[in-house]
């Protein structure tokens, strides 16, 4: 389902991620592990588009979660080319193609015939020297087209559309929107699901009311599976921390994800929380989706995960079902230290 | 929205609707013509940059120059000296959206650029839009401004300058108009989005959103309003103005009317135009008036004019503010939230 292969992430000279390699089926609990800078959240943050990989790639799904070069966004790149064109233009010379085209043909309280002023406009751009129209405006247009096309190509790889392909996650530290209730946090980890536009939601059209009470419905059966229904219309910031862990789950889980990518989801919880936790996991993994999971909490980890990869120093030292795991003399040595 | 903006809001509301009433009661020479214009264009104004700094959280100082491309494409659009000549209405939509273009475009490059550099980003749009508007003497007619402009025409009856009344309620009717667009955008999707953007950026684009393209909007969205708000002044006083009159002043005063009012809370935004407005177009001048009336100013001594202290008290009001009640009169729970926990 989930292919990592061989991805390298570097920040400077550090190498966090090194050719890091492991295999997500469909419908398991697969654990990353490792001690406390091992690359996990590296790891993580490669898979979703936070940090494109410097090498190797992700495949979810047999694709690569990048956006694709469609018709659409060539239309872009050329109408963004075609307007930076003409404001070069009006950036050399609007007074005098002003000039041409409208305040020559026009007296005052008569009639203007628009196509004379459009047929002066364009004899002034074909006869006045190359250097101050043409040249400068095919030069904007190129200018604006290399732009868009280099900055479409740089965002190609980005979270939302990992997000969109339907990988969703949740964060070590916590981010949820703190000022926003409960329920706005998971309307907005809907987003994939929604398509209202601007104007039917200036005017509140029916379309736009129907698709807001679906997704309210919709909301509110996520939260109940996490156990937060009663505080649907509390701020999330006033929630206490095992909630705020939970509701960060039931957002991620908001965008209908097919893989579900869990950073360290029993931090600071109590171990009859943790325990309940590893329930919740469970069950989200029997609603058919994929989870990956970061954990430190070592009994909850080797007890829900059907595969584990454990890495240090950026590298995959091992791999395989959690018995495996516990008996491997690698990992041992990494979180215990070589004996002498 | 909680109980207290509810009943500030209502409250607004009734004041407002009162106003032309109060002719009857105050005196003609208070010209409650002059306290009103200002006020609403400025609610205009200020919840145009809600938008983008309420809810996007993306502060923006070039507020005064959408405002001017308002105007003046109001102006080209429908000055008789010019050939378009659309009439009020469709003028006003122009300029709408031909403002909400110029956010577009001041947008775009922009996207990667984050608070205070986006600041001065904007803050030199302005500077450059009011120079450009100075100097393309062929289009913009330069220092001069354009008029004379068309007063509008709604069934048949012709607005005058002399009678402020109908003036009154179109102005009334695009702000609640306004108010209601502003209110279906922040309850939508398209405002859940950018409030999550203002909240968390990372977070925000990891739930899917496209953050470049809901910030485009947004700005779009901004400068559209802004616009309107200035083709509104051009159509009242029949002339676009003269570019100076879209200075850096504008735009802070805009600014500080999110911030006092409550950033994020369309009725906060009110409440703060009726505040900074009412001070600073309507007490600063009664002041004024009188204290000229009564021998208490003079010409020559600079100190005894209220209005040489405008700045001053705005600033000590500023910071006061920043102090004791930095989330503003009317804040948005989340902003209030957002503050406190920055505090912790």
């Amino acid at each position: 389902m989930l292919r990592v292969e061989g991805i390298t992430v570097k920040f400077g000279g550090l190498t966090a991620a090194n050719r890091v390699e492991f295999q997500v089926r469909p419908g398991e609990i697969f654990s990353v592990i490792g001690p406390n800078g091992a690359g996990k959240t590296t790891v993580f943050n490669a898979i979703t588009g936070i940090y494109p990989p410097c090498e190797g790639r992700i495949c979810f799904l047999d694709k690569e979660p990048k956006a694709k070069l469609t018709w659409r966004a060539v239309t872009g790149f050329l109408l963004v080319g075609l307007l930076s064109g003409f404001f070069v233009l009006l950036g050399i010379n609007a007074e005098n193609i002003w000039y041409e085209a409208i305040t020559s043909k026009y007296q005052y309280q008569q009639s203007f015939d628009w196509s004379q002023s459009a047929q002066s406009f364009l004899s002034y751009i074909t006869q006045s020297s190359a250097a101050s129209t043409r040249y400068p405006f095919l030069g904007g247009v190129l200018l604006g087209v290399l732009g868009a096309f280099t900055v479409w190509s740089r965002g190609r790889i980005s979270p939302d559309i990992v997000t969109r392909t339907g990988i969703a996650r949740t964060f070590q530290n916590i981010r949820l929107f703190k000022g926003m209730s409960v329920i706005e946090n998971v309307l907005v980890g809907m987003e994939r699901r929604l398509k209202s536009s601007l104007l039917t939601a200036i005017f509140r059209l029916p379309s736009f009311q129907n698709e807001e009470r679906a997704a309210r419905q919709k909301a509110l059966e996520i939260l109940d599976l996490m156990g937060l229904k009663e505080c649907a219309d509390r701020q999330a910031g006033e929630l206490a921390y095992g909630d705020q862990r939970r509701l960060e789950i039931a957002r991620a889980l908001a965008s209908d994800p097919k893989l579900i990518l869990l950073d360290e989801p029993a931090a600071g919880m109590n171990p009859s929380e943790s325990v309940e936790l590893m329930e919740l996991i469970r069950k989200i993994r029997d609603r058919g989706l994929a989870v990956v999971l970061i954990e430190h909490h070592m009994n909850l980890v080797m007890e829900v995960s059907d595969r584990i990869v454990v890495l240090d120093y950026g590298n995959k030292i091992a791999e395989g079902t959690p018995v495996e795991i516990k008996a491997n003399q690698r990992v041992v040595e990494a979180y215990l230290g070589k004996g002498e | 929205m909680n109980f207290l903006g509810r009943k500030a809001w209502v409250l607004m509301v009734a004041l407002v609707v009162a106003l032309p009433f109060l002719e009857l009661l105050v005196p003609r020479e208070y010209r409650v013509a002059d306290m009103f214009r200002p006020i609403f264009i400025f609610a205009i104004l200020g919840l145009g940059l809600n938008i983008v700094t309420g809810y996007t959280g993306l502060l923006n100082l070039g507020v005064a120059a959408f405002m001017a491309i308002g105007a003046y494409s109001f102006a080209i659009l429908s000055c008789e000296i010019y050939p378009f000549q659309l009439g009020f209405w469709i003028s006003l939509l122009g300029s709408l959206i031909i403002a909400g273009g110029a956010g577009l475009l001041i947008g775009l490059p922009t996207l990667r650029v984050h608070g205070d550099y986006l600041a001065i980003v904007t803050m030199g749009f302005g500077e450059i839009v009011q120079d450009v508007l100075k100097n393309l003497e062929g289009i913009t007619k330069g220092t001069q401004g354009i008029n004379p402009l068309p007063a509008p025409v709604f069934l048949g009856y012709t607005f005058t300058a002399e009678n402020y009344v109908p003036w009154y309620y179109l102005f009334l009717a695009i702000l609640a108009l306004v108010v209601m667009l502003s209110r279906n955008l922040e309850r939508s999707r398209i405002g859940r989005n950018w409030i999550a953007i203002r909240e968390d950026e990372l977070a925000a684009c990891c739930m899917g959103i496209n953050t470049p393209r809901a910030k485009l909007l947004a700005f779009a969205a901004g400068a559209g309003l802004c616009g309107l708000a200035g083709a509104l002044w051009a159509g009242y006083l029949g002339s676009s103005g003269e570019p100076g009159n879209y200075d850096f002043t504008v735009s802070v005063m805009a600014l500080c009317i999110v911030i006092v009012g409550g950033m994020g809370n369309i009725a906060g935004v009110l409440l703060g135009a009726v505040v900074m407005i009412g001070f600073n177009s309507v007490l600063l001048v009664r002041i004024s008036d009188f204290m000229a009336r009564h021998g208490l100013s003079s010409t020559t001594n600079v100190f005894s004019q209220p209005n040489n202290w405008k700045y001053l008290i705005f600033g000590l009001a500023l910071v006061l503010m920043m102090r004791f009640r930095p989330e503003g009169l009317l804040p948005s729970s989340q902003v209030k939230l957002e503050l406190h926990h920055k505090d912790e």
